[in-house]
Order: structure tokens, then sequence, then C-alpha cells
């Protein structure tokens, strides 16, 4: 959160102060030597997606340097799961990029599976493959409607969100909450998916395609989009793998790294999908690759739901299973009345296991690993490191948002001060995913 | 419009990812002194700090090995004293952890992944705690620059020849590294109206409530 000393026009000593009180404007033009003026932009406003604070240097109107300030909406998460459970953890770092709590869930539990060496029930993978393709889809949306809305189009802003809420419902129907799931755990799932979860997805998939197919109507042939995207932010191959970008800012400059197709997890294999690039690498590139990565993940889900297997959602093994045997009574989803009568009335054991997993949870083995998952903005990995106990001894997440946030100064440079906005909104950082 | 370079290196899976021990054996054979560890499928390089620079820069234009993409850079505190978990091995069957450390260490790591090979693995770097010290890799992968800042505001290693090592998440005046073990908990004046100064733990009255 600190200013770039720098070594240009940026606060050094001998730095020219103006003070404008007043006087006429050609008079304060003239003073200055060079046109280069040092801005501050954010970190509160509305094209900042959050809270960043940009420090921009400018030639005239040009960028000749724009340096990101973070840290504002730091929390401490990472710290935060190591006094907490491994089942707790993912309460927590559902919370990180709140555009994509289901990624940051599957990537934590897939750490913590590997650790533990277990394999996840089929009809749970197959559940958590939908479940976070729908979340890619309403992560772009978002980013549609937020940058729709930052170019002046509030009319892209109402349909992105509109269309995101459907999204937000089947997770709704689900889980129990539109975001900040907590729905996948280590070993699975929370609980099984309701009954009309597919006849749920299937009406999506009804809706999005032609809904999706408008918004690319409505923005292909829009001049205004078109002048303000093409050619705008431009980042290629080499600059970006340098910069450690990752995700649909990679693929628009040529290259097709997708870790889905990479090293598959969750079974991604058995799904046929195309990895989309585009070659202009600029933010109109950008913006038709999410809008294919869109029809990718509907094609994903179709598949996953024909193949729907069937089974339990959560590993046999009952010394990790988190037992939330839940069934609908007439208040509502609660405890399974059997489950409490088994453990209350008949099995000593199993009221222990309840007790002992729900309070101190269960031990992993020690060691490090990192797992990486496709997040909708790049590659979101875990470096999880365990000692044996029943809490991490630390988890580092690479969040594709902190990454990607290095490249707008490249990507800024020598565009206009208002092309400023639109190189963050492509580059679509989320800033609880930056901070953490 | 702007014009844009041709790619130097060829991108995308063009190429059959190594094995691990291609890769154990690739490295070792240049850096006799580098050690390879393999545990959970994933290959470990532990390296001493002077070589660390050389190593990535090897792997990063080596023509077989390729990682042009420094995927991750974190830290790892591992204070002195004796790490022992003594029920595992007894419950639950798996390797007891048991570690005794003289010198407290702070574990930097990096995660090396080659886009054309779809092959990765971790380089460790550790350096003592008391005054933690590395060289800087921003002059070999870019996107170190974030990483770096990241891992001094939170363990306050030093990366010698950093263009910009100041804090990043945490707000500039904070005192001390919050993610090193030795941190305290609790303790941390309160900067609003009304504050209350929270004790530590240990002198914590645990009767009295904290309102």
């Amino acid at each position: 959160m600190a200013i770039d000393p720098g070594t240009e026009a940026n606060l050094s000593d001998d730095a020219l102060e103006l003070f404008v009180e007043g006087a006429d404007w050609e008079s304060v033009v003239d003073a200055v030597e060079d046109d280069r003026i040092t801005v501050n932009m954010g970190p509160q406003h509305p094209s900042t997606h959050g809270v960043l604070r940009m420090v921009l240097d400018l030639d005239g109107e040009t960028v000749t340097r724009l340096t990101p300030i973070i840290g504002y909406l730091h929390t401490g998460i990472e710290k935060n799961a190591e006094v907490r459970t491994w089942v707790q953890g993912t309460t927590f770092f559902t919370r990180m990029d709140y555009l994509a709590p289901l990624f940051n869930e599957t990537a934590f539990c897939l750490g913590v599976e590997k650790l533990l060496d277990i394999e996840v029930p089929e009809r749970a993978q197959a559940v958590r493959v939908i479940l976070m393709e729908f979340n890619r889809i309403a992560s772009h949306l978002v980013w549609l409607a937020t940058g729709g809305m930052e170019l002046g189009s509030t009319t892209m802003m109402v349909f992105g969100f509109r269309e995101r809420e459907h999204v937000l419902d089947l997770f709704e129907s689900q889980s129990g909450l539109r975001m900040n799931h907590a729905y996948i755990r280590p070993g699975g799932l929370a609980q099984d998916v309701t009954e009309d979860f597919v006849e749920r997805c299937e009406a999506l998939l009804e809706l999005l395609p032609r809904k999706i197919a408008d918004y690319e109507d409505l923005l292909k042939r829009n001049p205004i989009w078109n002048d303000r995207l093409r050619g705008i932010g431009p980042l290629d191959a080499d600059t970006a793998t340098s910069h450690g970008i990752t995700g649909p800012l990679l693929r628009a400059a040529g290259v097709p790294f997708d870790l889905r197709k990479a090293q598959p997890y969750s079974g991604y294999e058995q799904y046929d999908f195309d990895v989309p690039t585009e070659t202009a690498a600029d933010s109109y590139a950008r913006f038709l690759l999410r809008i294919e990565e869109m029809r990718q993940s509907m094609r994903i889900i179709r598949q996953a739901l024909d193949t729907l297997p069937g089974g339990p959602v959560m590993v046999a093994d009952k010394h990790i299973a988190w037992p939330s045997q839940q069934s609908l009574g007439v208040d509502g989803i609660g405890n399974d009345p059997e489950y409490i009568r088994h453990i209350m009335g008949e099995s000593m054991e199993a009221l222990i296991n309840h007790f002992k997993l729900t309070t101190q949870g269960f031990t992993v083995p020690a060691g490090q690993v990192y797992v990486p998952v496709e997040s909708p903005r790049g590659e979101l990995g875990y470096a999880i490191t365990s000692t044996g106990t029943n809490k991490p001894y630390r988890v580092h997440v690479r969040e594709p948002s902190f990454v990607n946030l290095q490249a707008a100064d490249v990507m800024a440079r020598g565009q206009m001060i208002a092309d400023v906005v639109v190189v963050v909104a492509s580059l679509d950082p989320v800033m609880g995913g930056v901070d953490r | 419009m702007t014009e844009f370079a041709v790619p130097t290196r060829t991108h995308g899976l063009t190429r059959v990812a190594l094995p691990l021990e291609a890769i154990a054996a690739r490295v070792t054979a240049h850096f006799p002194q580098v050690t390879a560890t393999e545990a959970y499928g994933e290959l470990t390089f532990h390296v001493a700090p002077e070589e660390l620079v050389a190593l990535v820069t090897f792997c990063r234009d080596d023509e077989e090995l390729d990682t042009a993409l420094l995927s991750d850079l974190s830290g790892v505190h591992w204070p002195v004293g004796d790490h022992v978990i003594e029920r595992q091995a007894s419950t639950t069957g798996w390797p007891e952890y048991r570690v005794s450390r003289e010198q407290g260490v702070i574990e930097v790591l990096y995660i090396l992944r080659s886009l054309s090979r779809n092959h990765w693995f971790r380089v460790s770097v550790g350096t003592p705690d008391d005054a933690p010290k590395l060289p800087s890799v921003t002059g070999v992968f870019a996107t170190a620059n974030f990483h770096e800042r990241e891992v001094y505001d939170f363990f306050g290693v030093e990366f010698e020849g950093h263009p910009n090592l100041t804090r990043i998440l945490m707000p500039d005046d904070w005192i001390g590294h919050p993610h090193r073990k030795d941190y305290p908990l609790g303790g941390v004046d309160i900067p609003y109206k009304n504050d209350k100064f929270i004790p530590p733990p240990h002198e914590r009255d645990l009767r009295e409530v904290i309102d």
C-alpha cells in the first residue's frame, strides 16, 4: 500500500509542486516545463471494481506509468485459516474472490484431498464441475455488466446482473446461499443436490444461450463498444508470460493454456470442450473470448448433466466425512431425525465421532502441495502446508487477480487516461481476491 | 492499433511433459549442489540462496525445461524449536512429523511452470528468520515483483535487487510481519475511537469478557 518512490517525475525531491488557487489555467500550464503530471485515481472510484487505487503519471492525456496500490480490502484470510480447522477453512476461502467462490472452495478442497490421498465420489465431482462452470458464467456476466457500465452502457449492466441472478438462484437452491456457499467440503459436498437440480440446470441452459447471443449482438455492432475496446490495453504473449498472466488475458494473446485441459482435475478430462483463443490481444479480443468461454462452459454443463452419476456425494470414511445428514421437515431443512436418533439413542461411538469431527475436525498428513484450478480469471492455486494437525500450518493463495494486476502498467502505457478504465475492466480484477 | 511483437518462444502445449525424474536429472546435472525430493507427486528442488537466481534463469531458458511462467511465490515460517506431533503414528498410521530446528527458517517456495511442455515443479530456498535475506528474481520473472513484496510484507524477507520493496497488503506504517509464527496474536492497538488494548492470549484474563 505504498506509493512507488519511482524514478521519474513521480515525487522526486525537486519535483515541482503546483497549487491551483484560482489562477488563470494558462499561467498554470505555462509554469510546467513538460506536461507531465501525477494523478491519483481511486480507491473510491466507480470503475475500480472495489477499492483499487492507481497513481497515474500523465504526459498530457497519455499515461506514461500506472502504479496500482492495493491492500485496502486486506482481511488476513490466510492467517485466519491457520487457527481454524480444515473444514472451517472452506468458509474463509470462499470469501476471497467473491465472484468465484466455488472455485476457491474446490481448489482448497482438492489440496486437502491430495494431502489426505482420498478420491472424491464421482457424483460430487460432476456436481462440482457443473456448479463451477455456472459460476464461471456468472462471473463473466458480472464482468460484462460492470465493464459495460464503466463504458456507459447501463443497459448491459442491468442485463448482465439480471441473468447472473438466475445462476445465483440455482446456487441458493443447492447451498442455501447466493454467494460464499461453503458448499464444497474436503471429501465431497456438504449435502446432495436437490431433486429438481437437473431441472433447474436445464432451465438455465435453455435461457442463457439466448441471452448471451443477445448481448453479443448488442455489443458487437455497437460503434462505441468497438471504438472503446479495439486496440486498447494490448498485451502480447511474451509480456503476459513474464508477468505471470494466465486465464482469458493469456488466451486472448493466442496461448491456449487452460488448466482444465492441461492438468485436468475433478474429471474435466471426460468432457469435450474447446479452449477458445484470440490473436488480437486487445480488450475487444478479451470480450469475444469471454463470450465464447461462457458457451464452452454450457457445453461442459450439458455433458455433465447427461452423464451425472448417482451415488454418494461424500467420501465413505467417517473420520473425514462431515456429518451433515439433513432432511426436509415440516419447518424446513434441518438435522435428519434418523441420524439424530442414531447418534443420540443407538451408538455411543457415532456420537463421539460426531462430536470430535465437529469440534476438533480431522487431521491431515504433513506435507506441502500446490493445487491450481482454472478460475474465471486464470490460475487459482492453493499452496498448502500441513504439519499433520487438525489445522493448516500455512495456506498461500495464488490469486489470479493479484498477479494479473501487475500487467495494468504495461497495458496502460501509451494509452489515453480514459482508456485506463477499459484496461482495468479487461483485467477483471476482484479486489476481494487481490487483497485477500 | 498497436503492432504486436512476434512471440519469441513457442507457446501452447506443443510438446509432451517431461517426467519428474527427467526434470530432476536435468537440473541436478547442471547444479550438483541442488537436492531434489518428491512427495505427493510433486517435485521440489532445495537450493541455496546463492544459486537461486542462476537456477531459475536456467530453468526458464533451458530448451528442455522451458518454464516460462513463475506461477507462484510464497513463504512459510518455521520457527526455532521442536515441531512434533505425538499422536500421529499411533492413531492414523500416517508418517510422524518430527522436526527440531536450531535455527528458525523462512522457506520461500517458487512454482515454475512450463506452458509449452505442461510440467511444473517447486523450488524451495530457506533463509534464517532473524535476518531473512534472499536475492530477488524480478530480473528473471517480472511477475515476482508483487509476490516478493507480499513475502516481504508478511515475513520480512529482504529481497536484494527488488526495484521497490515496500509493503503491499498491510498499511505502510505497520509494525511487524504478521504471517511469522512469532507474531503475537492479539496485543495490537486498535486505532479507533473508544479503543481498548487487547492483550496477547497468555496475558489475557479469560474470565473477563472483552467488550
